[in-house]
């Protein structure tokens, strides 16, 4: 028995060195069974886009790339579109997970394809073929462009770099910031001469995506090279190892960059509306009918056939799916959480359809300003939103509004004392937000004469109006002490399953997501020509850059329900920013603005009258680096039966939110600089 | 089965043997300690600033390392203008200081260094550094704050530290100069519950400030200037306040990071 167990040992021993397995293993696939079919194709192309940077229900800004949909919501990342109660609603200042390391994994495997599928060219027809090359530099771009955004100059690694080989053929040092979008440019220019004009596949990209993403990559060149300029400090600077102008552009070069860029974007734009291919979604839209434009706004977001859409990001049910009905629904349909995404008063000043004062906040007294007068009264919270604009409607939930089927009640508190009702609040400044509802005489005196809930269920306080029992927060809040009732007075309808007979869950929701629409293409035309207006520069195709401007804000505005422009855009800052504020209107809610606001340089204190896209005095709504947003509060008023609303800043899990000019290009990792002798940080860090 | 135990014993004291599972960690733990001041060199007095990011931040690189070495992690003066850090590693290290004076490190726009006031020193024991610096601007009250219904009011004189000309000839060679960077922006008046107060510790309700645009404060240098606090400040608290003032110019370069230069804190009952 001995013998068995010492020749057992002596044979395991032996065993591990003595066997060259020098024999292709038949389990690895390699390039002659992926890059020569079809089939193999679309496997290599499937791991190239479950890897790209998409901004969509899995990603959050605070956490960075990461795929994952947990506490999915939309606009909470200090752009003032919408809040949320946890630690992920803070200001776009950096990613969780840097967009670094996984970008070189992508751009390796964009690299290779570059490399290697030439070597079997032979095995496609020569526009397949063109194609799959076309969608690697469609990557590389992509790629490039969502680490320019980030970062400034990045390493440029444009070739397939084989490991070990000489420290020398190993390190990239970064780029200039200018290089790294001309290699965006170029890599974009290569992808729409090669990919075929309609996808060959579902989900593949086209000509007209890449064209699409391209004027959006230039715009945000253009602006960058352009606004650096109005930060205080000249945002630019060489990287300390070498030298390199890793930020921002040189003084005598940012003009012309910028012009570039821009003409860039206006001519990409442009190429796509002129091929008519994509139109904006009016399927239901009729004219001067209210509810049909508002309808017509919320199903073109789940219209997968709709054509405004370029590029889509696709769900399917169990196999993909995410979970934004699950954090960003309303309270009552909490599953497990709720009220993700709440949008600000501060947003819905955007659109039209409101009273205001004269300062252009939103009127809910009969005085000047809501220190003033008496609250006015409304029969039902809705009334108060009856003129509001149809896409408005199409984004927002208003109090007392319907989803799915359901009244969506929203009330911060029942109010029983005498009417008229002067404001709860003698101070509604910045500095006085923290002073709140809970803390008013009118709540905390005995008796008391303002009724608001710490909580839901059992918490709620009661009145008793005209003999029944009435809750004093409604049934979705607000709740002074439980974030996960409604933050604002308002919910996001954008993105939520409308389907009455859908039950959300975690990993329920697969609704896909529009990555890139028409609608977007028309405001980066409208953008580019302002700019270029702007420049002094002639019109890059003929047509009258004023004119294109004016027919793309228009044609928008048509079809969310708003007024038309009563003349043409003009060549200056109100130009712009009419375009802008239509932006911020537009492309609320969909990852877009917080990009918008970090190009435009208006998020630091000194640029940030410019927040909004139009012209608001920043300091109603921030103190130095800080800022804050407003909510609208809707009470009722048991004398009259009627509801009144009070602005304010957010009373529930208020937000404070925090940028500096440091944070328009974000740090590199740490490691990535201590570990290369070629890597520099940002020199303003 | 005592043969097996055996064999598993004497395989597993291989893998035991492998690593240094009984070595003692000896390397030393970080016990040096730098203390430092920065003062202005025209009165000796220090430089008042914040502790915070937005207040004069000092970066160590550790140059005995190696090369490739990362800063150690920024940290910040005092409110009074020291700084100290007890847990270093023994070595040779740089030191540098930004905040509101001119910078030590000044580089034209190429990188080449035009001059370099930063100190190379071998930090062991406790090792002591001054840094003698040109503030921006110098920041005093004139005679106590009065207080009447909760409103702070006080008297602040703001008045150059370095001289217009002397500012221009440290600062145009560095490039992209232009005339508004002496420009003086804005009074701030913090008001806290906490003696640190500052720009960091500040009670967002009462804190207030006056921003001048342009070059409209050129004449004011010298004067004295009311500040009035924000709000109401509840009677009966004791609360301190100081006041700030900075220049249109951020340091280091580029940073867009405009430091304040501060007055001394007081004390101040609300009756």
């Amino acid at each position: 028995m001995k013998k068995v167990y010492r020749l057992a040992l002596v044979i395991s021993v032996l065993s591990t060195s003595c066997v060259d397995l020098d024999i292709p293993p038949t389990n690895i696939i390699g390039d002659e069974d992926l890059l020569t079919n079809e089939s193999g194709m679309e496997v290599y192309l499937a791991r190239m886009y479950s890897h790209m940077p998409f901004e969509d229900f899995k990603y959050m800004a605070q956490w960075g790339v990461e795929f994952n949909s947990w506490l999915g919501a939309m606009g909470i990342e200090g752009t003032g579109e919408a809040l949320n109660r946890d630690g992920i609603s803070t200001a776009f200042t950096g990613e969780r997970t840097p967009y670094w390391s996984m970008a070189m994994t992508l751009l390796r495997d964009a690299n290779y394809l570059i490399e290697n599928l030439p070597l079997h060219e032979d095995a496609f027809p020569e526009s397949r073929y063109n194609h799959y090359l076309g969608e690697a530099y469609f990557v590389r771009a992509f790629v490039f462009s969502a680490m320019a955004r980030r970062f400034g100059g990045v390493p440029l690694v444009t070739r397939v770099i084989n490991y070990p080989a000489d420290p020398e053929a190993l390190e990239v040092p970064r780029a200039s910031e200018e290089e790294t979008w001309n290699q965006v440019l170029a890599d974009f220019d290569q992808a729409v001469e090669l990919l075929l004009p309609t996808s060959p596949k579902r989900g593949y990209a086209n000509r007209y995506v890449a064209l699409a993403f391209k004027s959006e990559a230039m715009l945000y060149a253009g602006s960058v090279a352009k606004y650096n300029e109005t930060v205080p400090g000249r945002l630019t600077g060489l990287g300390e190892k070498t030298g390199v102008r890793v930020i921002g552009f040189a003084e005598n070069s940012w003009r012309a960059a910028s012009i570039k860029y821009f003409r860039e974007a206006y001519n990409a734009a442009q190429e796509i509306i002129k091929s008519r291919n994509y139109s904006l979604y009016k399927k239901r839209w009729v004219a001067n009918d209210r509810e049909a434009q508002y309808q017509n706004m919320v199903d073109m977001f789940s219209d997968l056939e709709s054509p405004e859409n370029i590029y889509v990001k696709e769900y399917s049910f169990p196999v993909a799916t995410h979970g934004y009905d699950a954090y960003s629904a309303p309270f009552i349909f909490k599953a497990p959480l709720a009220s993700g995404t709440c949008p600000t008063l501060d947003f819905l000043e955007l659109f039209e359809g409101f009273d205001r004062y004269p300062d252009g906040t939103i009127k809910v007294t009969t005085g000047n300003s809501n220190t003033q007068g008496q609250y006015l009264l409304y029969d039902t919270p809705l009334d108060f939103f009856k003129d509001a604009e149809p896409r408005l409607r199409a984004y927002v939930i208003f109090p007392g509004d319907r989803f799915k089927g359901t009244d969506i009640e929203i009330r911060a508190g029942v109010y029983t004392g005498a009417e008229p009702i002067q404001p709860l609040f003698n101070d509604y400044s910045y500095q006085a937000a923290e002073t709140r509802y809970q803390h008013l005489n009118a709540y905390r005196a005995n008796p008391k004469t303002l009724y608001l809930s710490p909580r839901e269920g059992s918490s709620q306080e009661v009145v008793t109006y005209n003999g029944t029992q009435m809750t004093a927060a409604g049934a979705n809040g607000p709740f002074f002490d439980n974030g996960e009732g409604c933050l604002t007075g308002l919910y996001g309808r954008k993105w939520l399953n409308p389907d009455p007979s859908f039950e959300a869950g975690e990993g329920r929701s697969d609704q896909h997501f529009v990555l890139m629409r028409y609608a977007e293409v028309l405001l980066n035309a409208a953008e580019a020509a302002v700019e270029l207006a702007l420049a002094g520069e002639p019109s890059p195709d003929g047509a009258d850059l004023m004119q294109v401007a004016t027919q793309a804000i228009n044609d928008i505005r048509e079809r969310a329900g708003a007024s038309l422009l009563s003349g043409a855009i003009t060549p200056d800052e109100n130009g712009r920013n009419i375009v802008r504020k239509e932006r911020r209107k537009e492309l609320a809610l969909e990852h877009k603005s917080k990009w918008d606001i970090r190009r435009w340089r208006v998020q630091h204190y000194e640029g940030r009258d410019g927040f909004w896209g139009e012209y608001r005095n920043k300091d109603a709504f921030s103190n130095n680096t800080r800022y804050r947003f407003r909510g609208l509060y809707p009470f009722f008023s048991t004398e009259s039966g009627k509801y009144f609303f009070d602005a304010r800043f957010q009373w529930v899990s208020l937000k404070t939110f925090e940028y500096n000019i440091v944070d328009y290009y974000f740090a590199i990792p740490g490691g990535e600089v201590s570990k290369s002798p070629v890597i520099d940080q940002q020199p303003n860090r | 089965m005592k043969q097996l135990t055996f064999f598993i014993l004497l395989i597993s004291s291989f893998f035991l043997a492998s690593c240094s599972l009984f070595e003692l960690d000896n390397y030393d733990a970080p016990a040096e300690t730098l203390w430092g001041e920065v003062v202005d060199v025209a009165t000796g007095e220090r430089v008042l600033t914040d502790q915070g990011s937005e207040g004069i931040r000092v970066r160590l690189i550790e140059t005995s390392w190696g090369d490739n070495v990362v800063p150690n992690p920024d940290f910040f003066c005092m409110p009074d203008g020291t700084f100290q850090h007890t847990k270093l590693f023994k070595g040779r290290y740089n030191v540098q200081v930004d905040g509101p004076f001119i910078p030590l490190l000044r580089e034209d726009e190429r990188g080449v260094p035009l001059a370099d006031e930063t100190k190379d020193i071998d930090i062991e024991g406790v090792t002591k550094v001054r840094f003698e610096v040109q503030p921006f601007l110098k920041v005093e009250w004139v005679e106590e704050p009065r207080v009447s219904n909760g409103k702070i009011q006080a008297k602040v004189r703001v008045t150059r530290a370095v001289s217009e000309s002397e500012f221009r000839e440290k600062i145009e060679p560095m490039g992209g100069y232009s005339s508004s960077f002496q420009n003086m922006t804005d009074i701030q008046l913090f008001v806290s519950y906490s003696a640190t107060v500052g720009y960091r510790a500040r009670d967002e309700r009462w804190s207030s400030a006056i921003e001048y645009s342009g070059s409209s404060f050129n004449s004011l240098f010298g004067e004295a200037i009311t500040i009035e606090s924000n709000g109401t400040i509840p009677s009966g608290r004791i609360v301190f306040i100081r006041a700030a003032a900075r220049i249109n110019y951020d340091t280091p370069r580029g940073s867009g990071t405009r430091r304040w230069n501060y007055s001394e804190p007081i004390e101040v009952m609300v009756p």
